[in-house]
């Protein structure tokens, strides 16, 4: 009863968790009501009258805390979507296991609880692989190009109708094997859903994983008759699978296509015969003393920061120029866009490391407006978010993405550390707009002799 | 292709249509540039810069004999003998105003030659870095302040001193275009107060945007004529106009009129009774003296004293800083030459609105002058920094794609799309209909029976509980949303925990595999909450 209490008393504090995420005032607290509630059910779940536990889970606990701890204090804020991935392979492994555990002390389980444990271990197992394809791609083990296998939609459906059958088999004989096969099944699909997405979805891939592992824990609380973890679980897959649609209606795409690896797989619609086939215009160079001068002379400027700038931890340097630009009374301004970086939310941690005062880093919506009366906008590491043929060419892959409107401003300086194109591997007419300059070079090195000029 | 570059033939001309600068792009293009002697003396450039840039140099004949393609500023006179040299198929480029040059236009016609005048490029944003208008008017813009400066004996800026106390300079600029803007910038940045008045509400946005005070009348009427131009107003309108220029008469030290109606005399905005009304020693420049003057007293080309007010008269703002004048008409024209094809490629292309905006006669043929684009706003500001000077924003299209959709987030939920919504009713009333049979059948004939449709239940009520929750989640804080939900979800330990205990007989298989379930989901479970709690951390006003 009293464990029941307590669980209840847990599942009210995750609420109020996420609830607490709402604002930045509130997160704090929100973190903490967090804590709170899992050290209730982990010391709930160590009090059930009766149980007894072997020496061993007390030290998996201190170990996983310990090396949980470790990894979590060490990570640069630039490497976050790198480990978010991975822990969520932590959850995905872990509900395999429980699930093996499960049918492994109690064979002679009913047709209905095999049925459970085997949606556990295979959600659990497709959460396990992906995210650590996801965490290769992240950090660069990977490319981020999709691998596109031939027919890969039927080699999916033939995975899962192999799956069905094999759930079928195991749930009425309770054939070990046929669990094995479904798990390796899983774990092969598993990477190839997340090997398929190209490198733009990689934010939304992150969430959908975010919210696979909450499907898993929530099938592992029908699995364990535990209220506990169905609300917990239902609770963090349905938020994952909210983030995701958001992120996905912010660039205009279909879940369905993320989720089943759809984007950047068909070649762009225009083949040769309407697409320019040379480059679209001429690219004007700036050496970085000229734009100090230019923003020097600036009454507004706005910031747009991409995960170039993350890659080449340029966020300290960009804190510095915007010092130096306020000290001087220039209004300076982040304009964040839904997708920018590789996680939601990504530039907003990184320009918080680096104790840019969050009332100056504005979303998308609220800042594109004022983009015809500003001065200066300059490009860190972005690309696609600032892709004009996201409005103006249908045949764009991008096309129908709302994009910041930075070409509206009255100069844009992009940096960027070569020619190449975005992450979603797609050219860019803003680089030939007349009032755009290019400031080739890392992001880092660019923006401090930037700011060393305007010293 | 040869490309000649000839001397300006207008008295006081100091510029030169193409700067030696500029010649590495027209070669690169394919030219053969032939330069007038002494072309580009007035601008500074001797005739030695040209050939070190790779130019030949001839004489006004040869240029005209050898040269496929003309490039001048300013139009020759109707009667100049010169164009008797031209050749038919010659082209002709420079700023023609075919409007207002009928007999010229008439007189090219004679000699059958190609005319594209550059004054006719429309102001559409592909087109900007050919626009020889906002470019001069830039410049313009700038100069008539620093004459300003010249003929007005006292500081822009207001100063403390020991010396005593100094109240900055007031400047009222009258029609807030391409010029205008960068007058507005030009004075701010020395310190003054400026307002700038304008008939187009367009103008407002930049005028503040530059630092300015906007002015406007309270007759309701538009401004905009098309073009960047405004059009001419209505009676009430300009007599509310006159009112709020004598109230500001009496206030500001300098005024700058900048009032063009295309193909029309400027229209009289400042009158002398206005003039009467300023303070001995203010100056009044007008920038449409050539146009006939917006001010009553203004005569062109020259400064004009009245009741100690000076009315400054000059025209050749642009030529007064020929150097750079030069340099950036001479780039305008090599974009508009690469609109063409350069010299490799030369092509006339009537589909590109560009090169038929500018067409005025093809082989001695009248092409229809096509009226300016009406959907325009108004002019942008000029940086008048050492930003790069073709940033300088001539006049955009309006844009005439719908507003893009908004992302919706949190705080605004958007309304789904219309799909979506049906999506959602179609699995709530299945699940609802589950529920129901579920809830109502035999208990034992179900999987799970009754324990089961009450997890079921849980389950679905927890979905919509966070679905709620989440929506007001700070797009700023997904990442911490996403960290806090993953190690939430390492509640997976509590079954790893639950299978663990389920049995004490030593270690089991089953055992070994909870031990490690609970392990990975401890990492994660810590992970997660210390990796939040320092991304939050960092977050700060």
């Amino acid at each position: 009863m009293l464990t029941l209490l307590a669980y209840i008393v847990a599942a009210v504090l995750f609420i109020f968790s996420l609830g607490g995420l709402a604002n930045q005032e509130s997160a704090k607290r929100g973190n903490w009501l967090g804590i709170v509630g899992m050290a209730i059910a982990i010391v709930a779940t160590l009090l059930v009258p009766g149980a007894k536990f072997h020496w061993l889970m007390y030290f998996a606990l201190a170990a996983g805390a310990g090396i949980g701890g470790v990894m979590a204090a060490r990570v640069g804020m630039t490497q976050m979507p790198e480990l978010v991935a991975l822990l969520h392979s932590f959850v995905g492994i872990a509900a395999v296991l429980v699930g093996l555990a499960l049918i492994v002390a109690a064979p002679r389980a009913s047709g209905g609880l095999r049925v459970e444990v085997f949606i556990d271990v295979f959600i659990g197992a497709i959460t396990f692989t992906g995210s650590i394809v996801a965490f290769l791609k992240l950090n660069g083990k990977l490319s981020g190009k999709p691998l596109l296998l031939p027919a890969r939609h039927m080699l999916n459906l033939a995975a899962l109708i192999t799956s069905v059958v094999l759930a079928v088999i195991f749930a009425s004989g309770g054939h070990m094997w046929a669990l094995l096969a479904a798990i390796a099944i899983a774990c092969l699909l598993g990477i190839h859903l997340v090997a398929a997405i190209g490198g733009a979805d990689m934010p939304v891939v992150v969430s959908l994983l975010n919210s696979y592992s909450g499907w898993t824990a929530a099938a592992a609380g029908f699995m364990l008759e535990n209220d506990l973890l169905i609300v917990t679980g239902a609770l963090v897959g349905s938020s994952g699978a909210i983030l995701s649609y958001i992120m996905c209606r912010a660039m205009n795409r279909s879940i369905w296509n993320v989720v089943f690896g759809g984007f950047g797989a068909d070649a762009p619609k225009s083949s040769g015969a309407t697409a320019p086939a040379a480059p679209l215009g001429e690219i004007h160079d700036i050496l970085g003393a000229d734009v100090a001068i230019a923003l020097a002379g600036a009454k507004s400027v706005v910031i747009v920061p991409g995960y170039g700038m993350a890659v080449s931890r340029a966020q300290h340097v960009v804190r510095e120029l915007t010092d130096v630009l306020r000290a001087r009374g220039i209004q300076v301004r982040f304009a964040i866009h839904p997708v920018a970086g590789r996680l939601p939310g990504h530039m907003n941690v990184l320009l918080a490391e680096a104790n840019v005062p969050y009332d100056i880093v504005l979303e998308m919506d609220e800042i594109n407006c004022d983009m015809p009366t500003t001065d200066v906008c300059i490009i860190i590491g972005a690309n696609d978010i600032v892709n004009p043929a996201a409005e103006t060419d249908a045949s764009s892959p991008i096309y129908g993405m709302p994009v910041l409107q930075v070409w509206k401003s009255k100069l844009v300086i992009v940096n960027k550390r070569s020619r190449g194109s975005g992450y979603a591997g797609i050219d860019n007419p803003l680089f030939y707009e007349p009032v755009t300059r290019m400031l080739f070079g890392d992001a880092k090195d660019a923006m401090e002799k930037v700011v060393t000029a305007l010293r | 292709m040869k490309l000649g570059v000839l001397r300006e033939q207008s008295p006081g001309e100091k510029r030169v249509a193409v700067a030696p600068a500029n010649l590495e792009r027209l070669t690169k293009q394919g030219w053969e540039v032939l330069v007038q002697t002494g072309a580009g003396e007035a601008a500074g450039f001797a005739d030695a810069a040209y050939t070190a840039a790779g130019a030949s140099i001839a004489t006004a004949d040869e240029v005209l004999a050898k040269a496929d393609v003309l490039v001048m500023i300013r139009a020759p006179k109707a009667d100049a003998p010169a164009l008797g040299k031209l050749r038919p198929g010659q082209t002709v480029i420079g700023q023609l105003f075919p409007a207002q040059n009928a007999a010229l236009v008439q007189r090219l016609a004679e000699q059958q030659v190609t005319a594209l005048s550059l004054d006719r490029v429309p102001r559409i944003t592909r087109a900007q870095k050919m626009d020889t208008l906002s470019s001069m008017a830039n410049i313009t813009g700038y100069r008539a302040v620093i004459e300003a400066s010249t003929q007005f004996g006292r500081f822009f800026t207001g100063q403390i001193t020991a010396a005593g106390k100094l109240a900055p300079a007031k400047v009222l600029i009258v029609g807030a275009g391409v010029a205008g803007l960068a007058a507005l910038g030009a004075a701010k940045s020395l310190g003054a107060i400026v307002r700038a008045f304008d008939t187009r509400e367009a103008a407002r946005e930049q005028v503040q945007s530059l630092g300015g005070e906007f002015l406007t009348v309270t007759v309701q009427e538009a401004g905009d004529g098309g073009g960047g131009y405004a059009k001419e107003m209505s009676k009430e309108f300009i007599e509310a106009e006159y009112a709020l220029f004598r109230a500001q008469a009496k206030e500001v030290d300098i005024v700058i009129t900048t009032a063009l109606i295309p193909g029309k005399p400027a229209p009289k905005l400042w009158l002398a009774d206005m003039v009467e009304l300023m303070k001995p020693g203010s100056v009044v420049i007008d920038l449409a003296a050539e146009q006939g003057g917006n001010c009553d007293l203004t005569r062109a080309g020259e400064v004009v004293v009245h009741n100690g007010v000076k009315v400054v008269g000059y025209y050749d703002y642009a030529s007064r800083m020929a150097a750079v004048a030069s340099e950036l008409f001479g780039t305008n024209v090599a974009n508009f030459l690469d609109e063409l094809g350069g010299a490799s490629k030369w092509h006339i292309d009537v589909d590109n609105e560009i090169t038929r905006g500018a067409l005025v006669l093809e082989r001695g043929e009248k092409r229809e002058l096509r009226p300016l684009p009406a959907k325009v706003s108004a002019p942008a500001a000029a940086a008048t920094t050492a930003a790069p000077a073709s940033s300088l924003a001539a006049p955009r299209p309006a844009s005439t794609s719908s507003a893009p959709k908004s992302s919706g987030h949190g705080h605004n939920a958007t309304p789904m799309s219309a799909g979506t919504k049906q999506a959602i009713n179609i699995i709530g009333a299945l699940a609802a209909l589950a529920w129901l049979i579920l809830r109502f059948a035999k208990p034992d004939a179900i999987v799970g029976g009754a324990a089961f449709v009450q997890h079921l239940t849980v389950f679905v009520l927890a979905v919509f509980v966070g679905w709620q929750v989440v929506w007001n989640v700070a797009p700023a804080l997904h990442t911490p949303l996403m960290s806090v939900t993953n190690a939430i979800s390492g509640i997976i330990i509590v079954g790893g925990m639950m299978v663990g205990a389920a049995s004490h007989e030593g270690l089991s298989t089953a055992i070994v595999l909870a031990i490690l379930a609970t392990f990975f989901a401890t990492i994660n479970i810590a992970g997660g909450f210390l990796v939040t709690r320092r991304m939050l951390a960092m977050f700060r006003k």
